[in-house]
């Protein structure tokens, strides 16, 4: 059984050897890029540059996965932000949103920008997923993300003001969120036909450590349902920070499989969803994998498994600058432990 | 001069529209204060912190979240705008100059504005250098002001990991400053080991470690009262 044999068997319910080791948020590796000659900059404005980058981690250490993009800002800048790639930065800087596109609360009445599939990078998107795909994709499955409605809101208007508007005026929220699931749910079917196997939606600013439980009911969880019900390959729902109360909502959102990180108490979230439930997750990308040693790397492996994880899956992206034998001891204690499961 | 009873009203007046997120109501009671002789350095700790201290426990208790906290901070602020031309120097030995900014590669500033906040609030010059700020940008601040302090935020894994150099250049040029860093992925042993003094975790830790710090300026400032 390959790589991508298991992962989709795992996403269809069918019989898998042992858990995988993948994930459907951004895992390319400093190391890669190196190896490549490339630049961090570069790669987000060059569809072949990081379709190779993304390749590089499962080439290098067998990661069971290809991803693209690297970055958060795709869907923003094509409804019409102005990015920011940090173009001469020597280090690893991530694009930002420069410029939001509603500033006040009388501007949140927007339309969707014409061809929206066409503006921005969705075009370079289509063609780092289809070269990704042709290059790796018989080994691995693809995958790809788009964000969440409410934290693609948080980008393209100030997060303060969104916030504070969820309470005020949760029907002005309710139908800018849902503007935003029409662009997702566009931006996803352009991912769809380039060739991508799986989804993940990433509503990263609506944890529970930020909103109320019955906030994410009433304002998140219908337009997210709307995004999850455009999609038509497995779908991902990945949520930071505490997310114990809210899994069932989570679930109650229709994805094939949730994801949730290192605050998320797994064992609590198995009992409560049952063992049919698929939950990736949930170690510390940063903590562990980027500055934790090789046996706390494979300990937390290991607490994963046990915790009843369907995939052994990082909490955010991975960090480029994880040492490369952090990425072989994550592979080899996966593939060791969980293979004895 | 108002009497106890008075007194007691404007500022309960004043908590209370902290607490309710009611700009209004501490606009209305920070004019009272004012126009009725209250001590403005009273009206700011026994009246609006004291508000936003009930609004840590709200938080913590799992009542109110972050769009409840943030209305409160627009009403505490409202108060504060008014009473603080009213401020004496406090002169608690701790007043000084702090510098805060989000580090460059990060637009979040929320656990930013509630540690700001509290500065402001305890008399500290504050100097915000907004979000996505170069890092050599808070070395030069730190030597032009030679502030005590310097506060580096940042929400994303991605941005903080900028953190340790600040952190380097700033403490080779002037090892007593003090450093805080905050942000969701920073955690104490990040701290320690990247020789920062403080950290908060995130916007709700960082308004709990304000917050725990204006307490202490309070008990102080009592302190000082009784003795008088």
């Amino acid at each position: 059984m390959n790589s991508r044999e298991r992962v989709l068997n795992l996403f269809e319910g069918k019989e898998i050897d042992r858990v995988p080791c993948f994930s459907g948020m951004g895992n390319i590796t400093e190391a890669g890029i190196n190896k490549l000659g490339y630049r961090f900059a570069g790669i987000h404005l060059d569809a072949q540059q990081m379709a190779a980058t993304a390749a590089s981690t499962f080439k290098m250490f067998g990661y069971e996965c290809g991803v693209v993009p690297v970055d958060l800002c795709v869907e923003a800048e094509a409804i019409g932000c102005v990015i920011n790639v940090y173009p001469s930065a020597e280090g690893i800087l991530y694009p930002t949103i420069k410029e939001k596109m509603i500033h006040k609360e009388d501007e949140m009445e927007i339309k969707l920008p014409e061809g929206l599939a066409e503006r921005g990078r969705i075009p370079l998107m289509r063609e780092a997923i289809a070269l990704l795909k042709a290059d790796i994709g018989g080994e691995v499955a693809i995958g790809s993300y788009v964000l969440g409605p409410f934290t693609l809101a948080g980008q393209i208007m100030e997060l303060n003001d969104l916030l504070k508007l969820s309470f005020k005026k949760p029907d002005k929220v309710a139908a800018l969120l849902d503007v935003m699931a029409d662009a997702i749910i566009i931006v996803a079917k352009e991912y769809e036909k380039a060739g991508v196997d799986y989804l993940t939606v990433r509503e990263m600013g609506a944890t529970s450590d930020v909103l109320s439980p019955r906030v994410f009911k009433s304002l998140i969880q219908p337009p997210l349902q709307k995004v999850i019900k455009g999609i038509s390959v497995h779908s991902v729902l990945h949520i930071c920070g505490k997310t114990n109360d809210i899994v069932t909502s989570m679930m109650d959102a229709g994805p094939t499989a949730i994801s949730v990180e290192q605050k998320n108490d797994v064992a609590e979230s198995r009992k409560k969803l049952g063992d049919k439930a698929l939950i990736f997750g949930n170690f510390d990308a940063y903590n562990v994998l980027v500055s934790g040693s090789e046996e706390l790397v494979r300990s937390t492996m290991r607490k994963c498994i046990d915790d009843g994880v369907s995939a052994v899956w990082p909490g955010c992206d991975i960090w480029p600058t994880v040492p490369p034998q952090n990425m072989a001891a994550m592979m080899d204690e996966v593939k060791t432990y969980g293979g004895k499961k | 001069m108002a009497d106890e009873a008075r007194t007691k009203q404007i500022l309960e007046k004043l908590r209370n529209g902290v607490i309710q997120y009611d700009e209004d109501a501490c606009r209305e009671g920070a004019n009272e204060a004012v126009a009725e002789g209250l001590d403005a350095n009273g009206a700011i700790f026994d009246g609006l912190v004291s508000g936003m201290e009930e609004v840590g426990r709200l938080f913590e208790a799992q009542e109110y979240f972050v769009p409840e906290i943030l209305m409160c901070a627009d009403a505490l602020y409202a108060g504060l705008e008014i009473l603080k031309p009213h401020c004496k120097q406090m002169d608690l030995g701790v007043k000084g100059s702090v510098v805060i900014g989000t580090v460059e590669g990060d637009v979040h500033d929320i656990g930013k504005n509630l540690v700001k906040m509290m500065f402001d609030v305890a008399g500290f010059n504050v100097y915000d250098l907004g979000r996505d700020v170069p890092l050599d940008k808070f070395v030069d601040e730190q030597l032009k002001t030679d502030s005590d302090i310097v506060c580096l935020s940042a929400m994303m894994t991605t941005s903080m990991v900028g953190m340790p150099l600040i952190i380097e250049k700033i403490k080779a040029k002037n090892p007593n400053c003090m450093i805080m860093i905050g942000g969701a992925p920073t955690s104490k042993d990040l701290a320690d080991k990247w020789g920062a003094d403080g950290y908060a975790e995130d916007a709700s830790n960082a308004l709990k470690e304000a917050i725990k710090m204006v307490a202490f300026l309070k008990k102080l400032r009592a302190e000082k009262t009784a003795q008088q």
